[in-house]
């Protein structure tokens, strides 16, 4: 009981800081000059990459930027200094096009060019979250382990074991057979590392709010991961199936039509696990935004109108999140299941 | 669109976390919870196995129960049908010995009835012989000493003859 009440503190908390945030863009745009409200900007700073961390009420976490110029020198400065488009050391936030809100820097020559970005962003500091608390997780279960051996977990413990009993016995095992315990750590890591990520993604405040896994470069590093995994451990026959498939000679010989088709299909079966996760947590996060967004845009045209998209709004963006919860959930599960399915082609 | 290309330092990034994740967790911690699970799978499996062995040696020697107390059942019917045979035997003995005495004891008992009835006989008659004698002798005796009675009696004799 005691607990609940804790819980329910702490959400209203959550609730009321992220309404101040909110409360104070909106009382500010009354007050000050009318600013336009800008979709497109609103979205991209969201969805995207940034240089620090907006906290609720304003306050912001100032992330390290680590740029190597043209002459190849280094540079490391706080992004404090690029605040409100400043330049430091050469180097600024580009305004618009392909590089918008990037760091870029200007060469002798005038000329804009975009540095090699080393920069600590509010995405590496959310993987780096998301990493910690994946590694605190299966840390809470192994730690369990060692103190209580065949005891069976309850609690927290016990959710974290059925979800491991869930992706190792029930597909992991199922699937590789007698190769479940050589992947099952690289699969294991995966899966909790994507869901976590996806969860944390879903919270709106700090430890939370980053898109990491709908971000491209974080999928496509996954994906990579799994693309070597499936051909390092290829087996002989998984190479031949590749380069000389079973089928008639005429569709391989003269012109070698089913290997260029499987070798295509060596390299779109990763490419459609990144798109997939990508694209589903993407999907997410834009509609919340744009739900969000509604009220603002539709603000414009009265109190009345702007009440009314208010409720309807938080009923969609409610609907919505609970289905994206869901979907977090199942694109961890896909993700980590084509790829212990193609692990299991590759191993025939 | 920069949502949708790549950024080289999230990817070098994320490239360098994700692998450290992966280091730690696949060496220090998924073993552990694998093994751990096998282990304990394994150890309630032989826990089921030793229950089932367990039930069926309950079964087994509840059948072995049975089976025993029926025979002490049997033996104990036919111990109470050979004595109550015996019984019967003894019963049927012990009678015909008694009525082959008592028979014995009777015959003799007859025999020496008749003979003491006999004797008793013999010894009545030769009293009543003996009585008579004397009695004819005391009648004689005293009444015939006279002519009167004397010729009475002649008389009363040849009546009854004639």
């Amino acid at each position: 009981m005691r607990k609940r009440i804790l819980y329910t503190a702490f959400f209203t908390l959550l609730l009321c800081a992220s309404a101040w945030g909110v409360a104070r863009v909106v009382v500010g745009e009354q007050e000050e000059e009318p600013e336009e409200f800008d979709l497109k900007e609103v979205i991209f700073t969201h969805l995207g990459d940034e240089y620090s961390w907006e906290l609720p009420g304003g306050a912001e976490i100032h992330l390290p930027v680590i740029v190597r110029d043209r002459e190849g020198a280094w540079h490391c400065f706080s992004s404090k200094y690029l605040d409100e488009g400043a330049e430091h050391e050469g180097f600024y936030l580009a305004r618009e096009g392909d590089r918008a809100r990037k760091v870029v820097g200007r060469d002798p020559a005038g000329n804009e060019y975009r540095p090699l970005d080393f920069s600590i962003t509010k995405n590496v500091v959310a993987i780096g979250i998301g990493a910690l608390l994946t590694a605190w997780v299966a840390f809470s279960l192994a730690h369990y382990y060692k103190r209580a051996r065949f005891k069976a977990p309850r609690k927290g413990v016990g959710f974290i074991e059925s979800l491991v009993e869930m992706v190792y016995k029930e597909v992991i095992v199922e699937v590789l057979e007698k190769d479940a315990r050589r992947f099952g750590p690289y699969l294991l890591t995966l899966f909790f590392f994507v869901l976590i990520s996806n969860l944390l993604g879903m919270v709106v405040v700090f430890p939370g709010g980053a898109n990491v896994t709908g971000n491209i470069s974080v999928t496509l590093v996954l994906a990579l991961c799994t693309f070597v995994v499936v051909n390092v451990s290829g087996t002989k026959h998984y190479w031949r199936e590749t380069f000389w498939p079973d089928v008639p000679l005429l569709l391989k010989f003269p012109i070698p039509l089913m290997p260029i088709i499987e070798i295509f299909s060596v390299f779109t079966k990763p490419v459609a696990l990144m798109i997939r996760l990508f694209a589903n947590m993407l999907g997410g996060h834009l509609i919340a935004l744009v739900l969000v967004s509604l009220i603002f845009l539709l603000g414009t045209l009265g109190s009345a109108v702007m009440g009314g998209t208010v409720v309807i709004s938080i009923l969609f963006s409610l609907f919505m999140n609970v289905l994206h919860l869901l979907i977090a959930f199942i694109q961890a599960y896909v993700f980590m299941m084509l790829s212990t399915i193609f692990i299991r082609l590759a191993r025939e | 669109m920069s949502l949708f290309t790549p950024e080289f330092g999230l990817v070098f990034w994320m490239l360098v976390i994700f692998l450290i994740l992966l280091w730690v967790l696949g060496k220090y911690v998924w073993p552990v919870i694998i093994n751990s699970m096998d282990e304990r799978a394994a150890f309630i499996d032989k826990g089921v196995e030793f229950t089932q062995e367990a039930e069926k040696d309950r079964e087994q020697a509840k059948v072995d129960v049975r089976g025993l107390l029926a025979d002490a059942r049997k033996q104990q019917m036919d111990i109470l049908q050979q004595t109550e045979r015996m019984k019967q035997e003894i019963l049927d003995n012990a009678q015909k010995t008694a009525s082959h005495e008592a028979k014995r004891i009777m015959e003799s008992a007859k025999l020496s009835i008749e003979q003491a009835k006999s004797e008793a006989e013999l010894q009545l008659r030769r009293q009543a012989g003996l009585l008579s004698l004397q009695i004819a002798e005391q009648v004689i005796r005293r009444d015939l000493s006279s002519e009167d009675a004397q010729m009475e009696l002649i008389d009363k004799l040849l009546n009854e003859v004639g």
